[in-house]
């Protein structure tokens, strides 16, 4: 059990973290919804202001 | 964490786009009401619990009444917080971001109000009714009853529709990770909310608590959590119109606490009967979640990095800070909580308490008041009041300080006090102070939660357009904005992405089914086998009284006080007796081990007291025990003790049925044989704390009377010592015996009037050593006298002074009329011997048989005046019956004289 949940989690962890290292790509697109989160908030004040 | 040249556009165009290049419409409305009912039910929640917090203090507060029992108040009190507060608040919160992350509006506005009015009539205000009533599931966190239950699993699955819906209808690649929060709170509690209510009805005791102890954690993991930091992760950007520090962050932190806290559920359950590979597995899941929990919050700080004035200025913003640096604390001090050489001690303390507050008010209040203050600031027409919202920021954390410093504190004493070999009432005294601090520390809190309000309603009230430009301002007064993707950066294909988080969110599944497979299901089918292999062939069930006694049990909140849970740990042994196996539990539908020993463990109450000891316990507590903080139950009862109503007799009958399988299936005896050494009473009295306390394998006979094994106390022959020892038992006498016997030791105490036997008259007779010593360590069996052995030899010793100080000497009765002393003999030996013996050794041919035992009057020397009145009245609730019908008056002096000659006189020439 303890095992289990040990391996798994790490394993996930270093796929993540091997991801985030070898693919560029893989960074912008993980990356991206923090900008666009921000433009849209910014839409919203707009049209309110309006 | 990412360059300019990383930053995507082309989704940011797509959304730009669709539809028609409008924003969706946001449901003001409903975000106002939810605001609104969430303070509403806020307030009143609150107040439950500061009405809870003061019964600590003083039992008898606002009590006499069903209603406003410390249990049932205690139940709405969670359960207000849980969905009145939280749940409307998370709400309000929804309505207002989900359009902006999904650009999407809502489902439905209809939809939104029936959900509203689902939520607020159909499940907080009918559940804090039914359980006023009396109808309720005495299951942490799942208090109401299961007819609400059906309608919070209803409100779930309309909030998928009306929340989840809109972001499924986007792309999932492109959705920010408060977005996440909300699709993985709202999906996860819909499923985890049905298991962790519906099925400890279905399946029972330990493999029930198996499942309870997932939704205790999951209510908070997947339900509080998720939409806490989906504020968090919202409010920090928007506010210092900065992105977060990295969204890959985000998202790792996002996929393990989903990942890992459903696996957390056991570690409620550490040391119990639950096989230890699945506690082992909760500590570890609880291990990894305290490393998620930093990662979460590094990152949230560092979004913040150079906006520490942007924090001192911005109230909203501040109280997100203030809550995500709670969920760092507090998450880091579950994780070591949750550690077995912690847990062994601190588990069920006050400390746990302060831990549960922490998570409530430090991390998931202060965030969603965060999240309330930045809409209201933003949505038309609506401004609070920055002066009074800034007095609430200070007052809540004030009070929350005080709060959780005081119950960690007080945690701590408690479990010193509970490892050493005081009796449990020492720790009940210990804390005492401490929960009269708690009680004040609310008051800051409740008076921070009126202000938030107060500086909701009492804010300016611009026009739309003028808030919003003062919103903005504010804004970009604090830092420039910022979130234009360039437009050009030569963006990398992520098409291979775009189904990665599909694949996520199915590991996210798999992991939920999985949490519910290792920490439950598969470790209810060992303990199953268990059962099977273990369980008396011939276990009785309870009959119908005690199961209607269950049920009031269950209604009150006295699991919320009293474990049935015996740990596998020496001081829990030591205290209660043997560990709770699976087998005790096969038919606790739902089971009621309880996380929270106030009073002490119920699991082994069989045969250990007399049903009017419980009866006037359960009556007015402090009675019998005096500094008891256990709350009256006299609506049970007809006017007094002794006039019980069916309920009352339904509960004693229950309590009484605990630990009766396994003293009558001879489980006792086994497990007697192989612990108890003959040296017990030495060992004790050598200061060995294991043999001290009441080894509850051993509960106290209801015949048999006491056992004269008891070490011998003999107070000290020095006058000005004993005379130390006489103060010294008149402060224990009066902390623990006065409540029955009288202040004076006259048998007269508040709880006599309903006591049978009455408490002895101490002042009537004289004892000796031997017999004090004797009841003072086994107690009187068969009547309400229980066992003192947990005090400190000390206090043992000075008790057997002071009582022995009490005797007052009486006269002789006249002996005028009298008929000689050989008569006297003659009827000693016809009427009394066949009990008391032939020279008033209590080991008459029947004394066997009779509890409490017929009285030794070499080891209890009763005055003439004592005897003569034994004699007319009778000692109800013994085998003494009155002899005035009997024996005349000159008989009865004439015994009342000879009496003494058998005590007096040389034991020798007795004989002879």
């Amino acid at each position: 059990m303890i095992n289990l949940i040990v391996i798994v989690i790490s394993a996930m962890m270093l796929a993540l973290l091997l991801g985030w290292w070898r693919w560029p790509a893989f960074r912008a697109w993980i990356e991206a919804p923090k900008y666009s989160m921000l433009r849209q908030e910014r839409r919203f004040d707009d049209q309110n202001a309006r | 964490m990412t360059t300019p040249s990383e930053q995507p556009s082309r989704r940011d165009e797509q959304r730009d786009t669709q539809p028609d290049g409008q924003l969706p419409s946001v449901e003001y409305g409903l975000i106002r009401a939810h605001v609104f009912a969430s303070l509403a039910t806020l307030l009143i929640s609150v107040g439950f619990g500061i009405v809870v917090a003061t019964k600590f203090t003083f039992p008898e507060f606002l009590g006499g009444h069903a209603w406003l029992t410390w249990g049932r108040l205690r139940y709405n009190h969670t359960q207000g917080i849980f969905f009145g507060w939280l749940g409307n608040a998370f709400l309000a919160f929804l309505y207002y971001v989900v359009p902006r992350l999904a650009n999407r509006p809502v489902l439905s506005r209809t939809l939104g109000w029936f959900l509203f009015w689902i939520w607020n009539c159909a499940v907080v205000l009918p559940g804090w009714v039914l359980v006023a009533a009396g109808f309720s599931q005495p299951l942490e966190w799942a208090e109401f009853p299961l007819v609400v239950d059906a309608f919070v699993v209803l409100a779930f699955i309309l909030m998928v529709f009306e929340f989840v819906l809109p972001f499924l209808r986007a792309r999932l690649s492109d959705l920010y990770v408060s977005a996440w929060y909300i699709i993985g709170g709202i999906i996860f509690t819909m499923l985890a909310y049905p298991v962790g209510n519906l099925v400890p009805e279905l399946v029972p005791g330990a493999r029930g608590a198996a499942f309870s102890g997932l939704w205790i954690h999951d209510a908070v993991g997947l339900y509080v959590t998720p939409f806490a930091l989906a504020i968090a992760y919202y409010v920090i950007p928007a506010t210092t119109r900065r992105a977060i520090f990295s969204h890959f962050l985000s998202m790792v932190g996002f996929w393990v606490l989903f990942f890992t806290y459903p696996l957390n559920g056991t570690h409620h359950y550490v040391y119990s009967a639950i096989p230890m590979a699945a506690q082992k597995g909760a500590i570890i899941a609880s291990a990894y979640l305290g490393m998620d929990v930093i990662l979460v919050v590094t990152n949230l700080l560092l979004s913040l990095r150079g906006s520490s004035g942007t924090v001192g200025r911005d109230v909203p913003l501040r109280f997100v800070w203030f809550g995500v640096v709670s969920y760092l604390l507090v998450s880091l001090q579950g994780s070591v909580q949750a550690l077995m050489p912690v847990n062994r001690f601190i588990h069920f303390t006050d400390w746990v308490i302060g831990h549960s507050h922490f998570a409530m008010i430090g991390f998931a209040s202060f965030l969603a008041l965060g999240g309330i203050a930045h809409v209201w600031q933003r949505i038309p027409g609506t401004r609070y009041n920055q002066r009074t919202m800034n007095w609430s920021f200070w007052l809540l954390a004030a009070g929350l300080t005080l709060m959780v410093a005081d119950l960690t504190i007080a945690g701590l004493v408690e479990a010193q006090v509970w490892a050493s070999s005081a009796p449990w009432i020492e720790s009940v005294r210990a804390v005492a102070s401490y929960w009269l601090v708690r009680t004040f520390s609310g008051l800051p809190v409740l008076a921070g939660f009126v202000l938030f309000w107060t500086s909701l309603i009492s804010g300016p009230r611009p026009s739309p357009a003028t808030a919003l430009a003062a919103s903005r301002e504010v804004s970009e007064d604090i830092a420039a904005p910022e979130g234009d993707p360039p437009t050009s950066h030569g963006a990398p294909s992520t098409r291979r992405f775009s189904y990665a988080h599909v694949v996520i969110f199915g590991a996210g599944v798999g992991f939920f089914a999985l949490s519910f497979l290792v920490l439950a299901i598969l470790p209810g089918k060992e303990l199953e086998d268990e059962i099977e292999r273990v369980a008396p062939v011939t276990m009785p069930t309870l009959t119908a009284s005690e199961r209607r006694g269950r049920v009031v049990y269950g209604r009150e909140g006295c699991a919320y006080c009293h474990t049935q849970q015996i740990r596998f740990l020496a001081e829990d042994v030591r205290r209660f007796g043997a560990p709770t196996e699976t087998w005790e539990t096969k038919y606790d539908y739902p089971q009621l081990w309880g996380t929270r020993r106030i009073g002490p463990d119920l699991s082994r109450e069989f045969n250990v007291r007399p049903r009017d000891w419980q009866l006037t316990h359960l009556y007015n507590p402090r009675l019998v025990v005096q500094d008891s903080m256990m709350p009256p139950f006299s609506w049970l009862f007809s006017g007094s003790p002794d006039r019980p109503a069916q309920e009352a007799l339904d509960v004693l009958a229950y309590i009484e049925s605990l630990g009766r399988a396994r003293q009558l299936s001879g489980f006792e005896r086994q497990a007697l044989a192989s612990s108890v050494e003959p040296g017990t009473a030495d060992m004790a009295m050598a200061g060995e704390p294991s043999a001290r306390a009441t080894p509850a394998t051993v509960p106290i006979p209801m015949t048999g009377g006491y056992s004269l094994s008891a070490p011998v106390l003999h107070p000290a022959s020095d006058p000005a010592d004993l005379q130390e020892e006489v103060s010294r038992g008149c402060v224990v006498f009066a902390a623990n015996c006065a409540s029955c016997h009288g202040p004076g030791g006259a048998g007269d105490g508040k709880a006599s009037a309903s006591l049978i036997p009455k408490p002895a008259n101490l002042t009537a007779a004289r004892f000796s050593d031997e017999r004090l010593s004797s009841v003072l360590w086994n107690g009187v069996a068969g009547s309400s006298m229980p066992p003192w052995r947990q005090l400190p030899t000390e206090d043992l010793r000075a008790l057997v002074a002071f009582i022995q100080s009490l005797h007052v000497p009486g006269s002789a009765p006249s002996t005028q009329a009298a008929t000689s002393l050989n008569e006297a003999e003659s009827l000693f030996a016809a009427n009394c011997a066949s009990c008391h013996g032939a020279r008033g050794d209590g080991n008459g041919p029947v004394a066997g048989a009779l509890a409490p035992q017929p009285t030794n009057f070499h080891l209890k020397k009763p005055n003439p005046e004592k005897v003569l009145e034994v004699l007319a009245n009778g000692l109800p609730g013994t085998a003494m019956p009155p002899w005035n019908i009997q024996l005349s008056v000159d008989q009865r002096n004439a015994l009342a004289e000879f009496l003494p000659s058998l005590y007096d006189a040389p034991r020798e020439s007795s004989k002879e």
